[in-house]
């Protein structure tokens, strides 16, 4: 993301998108009433899966993936903070199987710290949050293997997952669990349609926890990231059109990445050679010398 | 401009070093301890600046413009370039925070794996043979990886790539890793194989239109991939087409039809939902960044 690489567009449009989402937290501080979120049914069938879980006398099973601490589990850490909320308030028990130490420590704290705010901490067992293995397919036979053992009744699949998704998946299709599973790799997420009752598909992911706090800056992230897909989408029709005009028109010259040379006869534009292409592949600066003074004691110039 | 990577770093068994570990851990002893002390209150804003800062690092590390063609001992022309230089010493030692962070992180994850397990085993609760499998393959594992990594590093050592000069840690290692634990590993991979196919059952069940879609489309995908009926439709498009290479009918054989699905179906929804996706991240680690999220992981 260095100026060199992408040009000023590729920064000014990562500054635009910043100032979209920033401007709509702080416009949503001040009327976040107004604000509408469409219905997302995965995020409704939160608490039916938790009734069931409740009615059943089975647990509730979640797992963020086999990420590390990045957004993506902590985003699916805050939906399973609300997930321990509602599951504390009905006594289900809950299980949150981790596959990373660090990611562990933090689950561990949220996941008491949720039950202390609801004021049962009693409930809270040092078994309901588990670290089970960083091997992903020791990590998938461990969680499968506690799906079938206890039977869990609801089973949240939102992070970070790869191959084991299908394994869990299935695993808790066989117990007759409802499943709501969300992931940001598209390679997983047909799986996961496949195998699941409600998922969560792209940026549904990021709407998540806005939608379940309806918080002021969560909801104003949420419309900023809105007006910053709008943006996205107005630069690709403007890209499509320049790109279609432009490779109807004739020129005397090819660029090669570096610097355009004449050409013997008028052809017309390449791809590469459009107006929206250079935008974003600026020239190459790659073979720059620069001449500096060297350090004191390597006896330079200084 | 090195100096943030001098501090930080000492030749291996140095005094230096040694020095610099226990620095490290009074100074960590001390920041935790008056982290613990100081009112809850206060204890917010010391967090959300200290992952402001180190946030401010990687934001500047990607925007701020980094110096070419740089060679060993030069001095930056600029101030823009000193910046440049800085950032561009420090970020492997700043990396280095976060797995130092993991690396600590890791022990608490065993904790919670003995912790669990072991109860299991003393007080013989349900499945408690299973957790029994789990600590002994757990002490052998790491007891035996251990001796067989302080053998490969003990000075004169004999070449232990050879097999010829392998003992008892390397045979019990290659049992247990490459015998054992891989072998599970590639177990629990082939049984997705198996998955895919229940899974694809109900999926693929015409239960809704959506549903008729998904099914005609992974026909024509999985069709497509098959030599024999591939070849055998395209020739029967080309007996319509009057082996005119250039008829409109040659558009409609299963190749082309799934290459078309791919490049013109396929793509751009996968485009649109890596735009979405990618954009939620930015906002997440906005929030986070900043620190303006209430609730959850920043509570």
């Amino acid at each position: 993301m260095q100026y060199y690489d992408t040009g000023w567009f590729g920064v000014f449009v990562t500054a635009m998108l910043t100032v979209f989402i920033l401007f709509n937290i702080s416009r949503a501080h001040r009327n976040s009433e107004s604000l509408f979120i469409r219905r997302i049914p995965g995020l409704n069938a939160i608490d039916e899966a938790i009734g069931r879980a409740t009615e059943m006398g089975r647990p509730v099973l979640m797992v963020p993936g086999i990420g590390g601490l990045n957004a993506i589990s902590v985003q699916a850490l805050n939906i399973f903070a609300h997930v321990t909320k509602t599951a504390a308030r009905f006594s289900t028990p809950i299980r949150l199987c981790l596959a990373d130490a660090t990611v562990y420590t933090v689950a561990q704290e949220i996941i008491r710290d949720v039950y202390q705010k609801e004021g049962m901490i009693e409930r809270f067992h040092s078994d309901s949050v588990q670290f089970v293995s960083d091997r992903q397919f020791a990590f998938a036979a461990g969680v499968a293997g506690m799906i079938y053992r206890e039977k869990a009744a609801a089973t949240f699949f939102l992070g970070e997952f790869y191959a084991e998704s299908l394994i869990f998946a299935e695993s808790a299709n066989a117990v007759g669990a409802i499943q709501v599973a969300g992931t940001t790799q598209t390679t997983q997420t047909p799986f996961f349609i496949a195998a699941c009752d409600y998922v969560l598909i792209g940026d549904e992911y990021y709407a998540a926890s806005a939608y379940l706090t309806r918080s002021p800056v969560l909801v104003g992230s949420l419309i900023g990231q809105d007006w910053c897909k709008i943006a996205i989408a107005a630069l690709i029709l403007i890209g499509f059109a320049t790109n279609s005009y432009q490779s109807t028109q004739l020129t005397s010259q090819a660029y090669d990445g570096k610097e355009w040379t004449p050409l013997a006869q008028p052809r017309h534009y390449l791809a590469s050679e459009t107006w929206s292409s250079l935008l974003f592949n600026p020239k190459s600066a790659r073979d720059v010398k620069v001449e500096r003074p060297l350090e004191p004691e390597q006896g330079g110039s200084q | 401009m090195t100096y943030l990577a001098s501090f930080f770093t000492a030749p291996a068994a140095s005094s230096g070093l040694t020095i610099r570990i226990l620095g490290t851990l009074v100074f960590t002893a001390i920041a935790i301890f008056a982290l613990s002390q100081a009112p809850t209150r206060s204890r917010r804003p010391i967090v959300a600046t200290v992952t402001f800062f180190a946030g401010l690092f990687y934001v500047l590390f990607y925007l701020w413009p980094q110096p070419y063609d740089r060679k060993p001992n030069e001095i930056p022309l600029n101030s823009v370039e000193a910046v440049g230089f800085w950032l561009k010493d420090a970020q492997p030692v700043v990396s280095t925070f976060g797995n130092i962070i993991a690396g600590s992180m890791l022990g608490l994850g065993i904790f919670s794996l003995l912790s669990v397990h072991l109860r299991k085993f003393v007080k013989k609760q349900r499945d408690w043979q299973f957790s029994g499998i789990l600590l002994l393959s757990m002490v052998a594992m790491a007891v035996i990886g251990y001796w067989n990594w302080i053998q490969k590093i003990a000075p004169g050592s004999p070449d232990l790539e050879n097999v010829a000069n392998w003992g008892f840690p390397q045979y019990a290692n290659d049992f247990l890793f490459d015998g054992m634990l891989q072998q599970m590993d590639a177990a629990m991979f082939s049984i997705i194989a198996f998955y895919i196919l229940s899974a694809a059952y109900r999926a693929f069940r015409i239960r809704s239109i959506e549903a008729t879609i998904l099914l005609s489309a992974a026909l024509i995908m999985m069709l497509s991939l098959m030599g024999a009926v591939e070849y055998q439709t395209s020739e029967l498009i080309r007996n319509i087409s009057g082996n005119d290479p250039n008829g409109f009918i040659n558009n409609f054989t299963l190749k082309e039809i799934a290459t078309w699905m791919r490049t013109n179906l396929q793509n751009p929804s996968l485009r649109a939902v890596d735009f979405g996706v990618g954009i939620g991240a930015l906002a997440m680690g906005l929030r986070l960044w900043l620190s303006l999220e209430r609730g959850g992981v920043s509570a």
